[in-house]
């Protein structure tokens, strides 16, 4: 289990973590969701004691990171993957790891045999490797020591989608086991899928927390629905007479209204249905809402796109 | 995607602290595990090769006698103090480099374990490289001599050689204080080489011998002058030069090790143990 409490951390005037506080529980993954400069890696550095908190602490387990005897066998960390030194083999970055941690050798090969990085690739300089393959030999890197905690950030760039589906399975088993996992990343649909509970920062402050369920009903997620009919015009008509606000999206129409309503509405007036689906705003609306201000690019734009999209 | 699970497949030992012997053992492998630690080793044995080779040539095709042990000693001690140091600089600055220092201070959260922990390294390099040299320094004498049909000349003292050892490994600390200080190979390498080749190599050799105040003000603040009276000092007496290796030698000798390799090591330390790694 991973407990932030009030953690702050100031440079000069800048306040990159704010007042955060939040738990990961053990058999859970939970996302750390953020847009680039929101302070997750600041956060995730604070945890693992490489950058001194300006208040408030992080505990493992209980226990202060620095307290934690070989942390390597109670935390797998992976903060970077390309900090690895360049002319070293793949091997003997896990070799180093093993024996600092006092793992036996075998455990190297296990964990690239996990990973499935070949013996000839674990063999070439990590200057020869692709980002996906340094990612895999990252997160050998921090399962290792057979750890309960999993600290990853941003553990998924630069896998291609087969090692995204790898790694969420690896993970879930991982928190089955009753590991706790802590992943952050800027991409949600990479989270969404496999976190049980989602964390989201902005401006260095958590701007919502929960499941993805909690959070979209949190934010009113008022029914929203994307129809097509056989009829758009008897439905519009329908529709309109019972109040709800309706607007033509390609074939067909977004309504401001759940689906059941939208279904009762078809059905009363005698309309096929040929599509029918939530359009509500989903967790990526809810994100750049809540994110807004820490965004660099306009969101409004950002977020009519994604409406119409 | 994998048959493999994430579970160990034999129970794995007991989470107990880091040992710091085993922290040693890491820094050594660090050390010399990578392409630029080997090259370097490489390059010094080659050069101790090199030098002994051309020696025993000379030798061989002269009719000189065998050369006396102190002679080989200083010959093949020089690749190693000046190369070897590269290594004791990058054990720091790679990590920074390359950002390594991520990994190893997750790890091993106590930073001052790390640091002393590649300051042992250090130290055991530095005894293994003059090790070496010594060794073949002995068998280039014997073999010399051999050549040369003469007998060989065995005038190094259990002094002399200790403080040839203990020479290489200050300059050894030294470059490990200025990785520390400034977190940069090629700012550490500039200011290490800068000091040993440029300033006491050339300036202050230079000056020492010209002028007076540089003969007061020396053996105070270069580490090569006040070493002098311990490690030449009967080279010194028999050329008539005024040797100080009593009290005021051996405060001078403090003096200029305390600002060249102490203070380095201690602002060096501090700066590890404080700053940010990101």
């Amino acid at each position: 289990m991973i407990k932030v409490e009030g953690l702050t951390r100031v440079y000069g005037t800048f306040t990159a973590v704010d007042d955060v506080s939040f738990t990961a529980e053990a058999g859970k993954v939970t996302g750390f969701l953020g847009p680039n400069g929101a302070g997750k890696s600041t956060t995730m550095r604070i945890m693992v004691g490489l950058t001194n908190p300006t208040r408030g602490r992080a505990t493992i387990n209980g226990s202060l990171y620095a307290d934690l005897p070989n942390p390597g066998r109670h935390v797998g960390v992976l903060l970077d993957a390309s900090a690895q030194h360049d002319g070293r083999t793949g091997r003997e970055v896990l070799t180093i790891a093993a024996t600092t941690m006092g793992l036996p050798k075998s455990r190297v090969d296990e964990m690239l045999e996990l990973v499935s990085l070949t013996p000839s690739e674990a063999k070439r300089r990590i200057k020869n490797y692709s980002l996906g393959m340094k990612q895999r030999l990252g997160i050998a890197h921090a399962l290792i020591g057979d750890p309960k905690v999993l600290i990853l950030d941003e553990p998924a760039n630069g896998l291609d989608p087969a090692g995204i589906r790898w790694m969420r399975g690896l993970l879930k088993e991982y928190a089955d086991r009753g590991g706790t996992v802590l992943l952050s990343s800027h991409l949600l649909h990479e989270v969404e899928q496999i976190a049980d509970e989602l964390i989201l920062i902005g401006n260095g402050r958590i701007v919502a927390e929960g499941t993805k369920d909690t959070i979209l009903a949190g934010q009113g997620g008022a029914g929203q629905s994307l129809v097509t009919a056989l009829d758009n015009e008897a439905l519009t008509v329908a529709l309109k007479a019972k109040g709800y606000s309706v607007e033509p999206i390609g074939t067909g129409m977004r309504v401001s209204a759940a689906p059941a309503e939208v279904g009762r509405a078809a059905l009363e007036a005698n309309v096929v249905l040929t599509d029918l689906r939530d359009g509500g705003a989903g967790l990526e609306d809810i994100f750049l809402q809540l994110t807004a201000e820490t965004q660099r690019e306009n969101t409004a734009q950002i977020h009519a796109e994604g409406a119409s999209a | 995607m994998s048959a493999a699970t994430v579970a160990p497949s034999t129970p794995l030992p007991t989470a107990s602290k880091v040992p710091f012997g085993r922290l040693v053992l890491v820094e050594w492998r660090k050390m010399t595990d990578t392409r630029a630690g080997r090259v370097m080793l490489m390059i010094t044995g080659g050069l101790i090769a090199l030098v002994a080779g051309i020696i025993l040539l000379v030798i061989a095709l002269s009719d000189m006698s065998g050369l006396p042990a102190s002679t080989w000693m200083s010959a093949l001690s020089f690749p190693v103090s000046l190369l070897v140091p590269v290594l004791a600089i990058m054990i720091v600055t790679q990590e920074w480099g390359q950002r390594t220092h991520m990994v190893t201070f997750t790890l091993e959260p106590s930073r001052l374990k790390v640091v002393l922990a590649k300051l042992l390294a250090v130290f055991v390099l530095g005894v293994v490289t003059m090790a070496i040299a010594v060794g073949i320094g002995a068998i280039g004498t014997a073999a010399g001599a051999a050549i040369a049909g003469t007998e060989a000349n065995w005038n190094v003292s259990g002094e002399t050689l200790a403080w040839s050892l203990a020479t290489q490994i200050l300059y050894l600390l030294m470059g490990f204080g200025f990785g520390m200080l400034l977190l940069s190979t090629p700012a550490a390498l500039v200011v290490y080489y800068g000091y040993t080749l440029i300033l006491e190599a050339s300036v202050f050799s230079a000056l020492y011998f010209i002028f007076d105040w540089a003969q007061n003000l020396f053996p105070w603040i270069s580490m090569q002058v006040a070493m002098m009276p311990f490690v030449a000092g009967d080279e010194m007496r028999a050329a008539g030069v005024n040797v100080d290796d009593g009290a005021l030698g051996i405060a001078r000798l403090i003096t200029s090790v305390a600002l060249w390799v102490g203070l380095p090591l201690v602002l060096g330390t501090i700066r590890v143990l404080r700053s940010e790694l990101k």
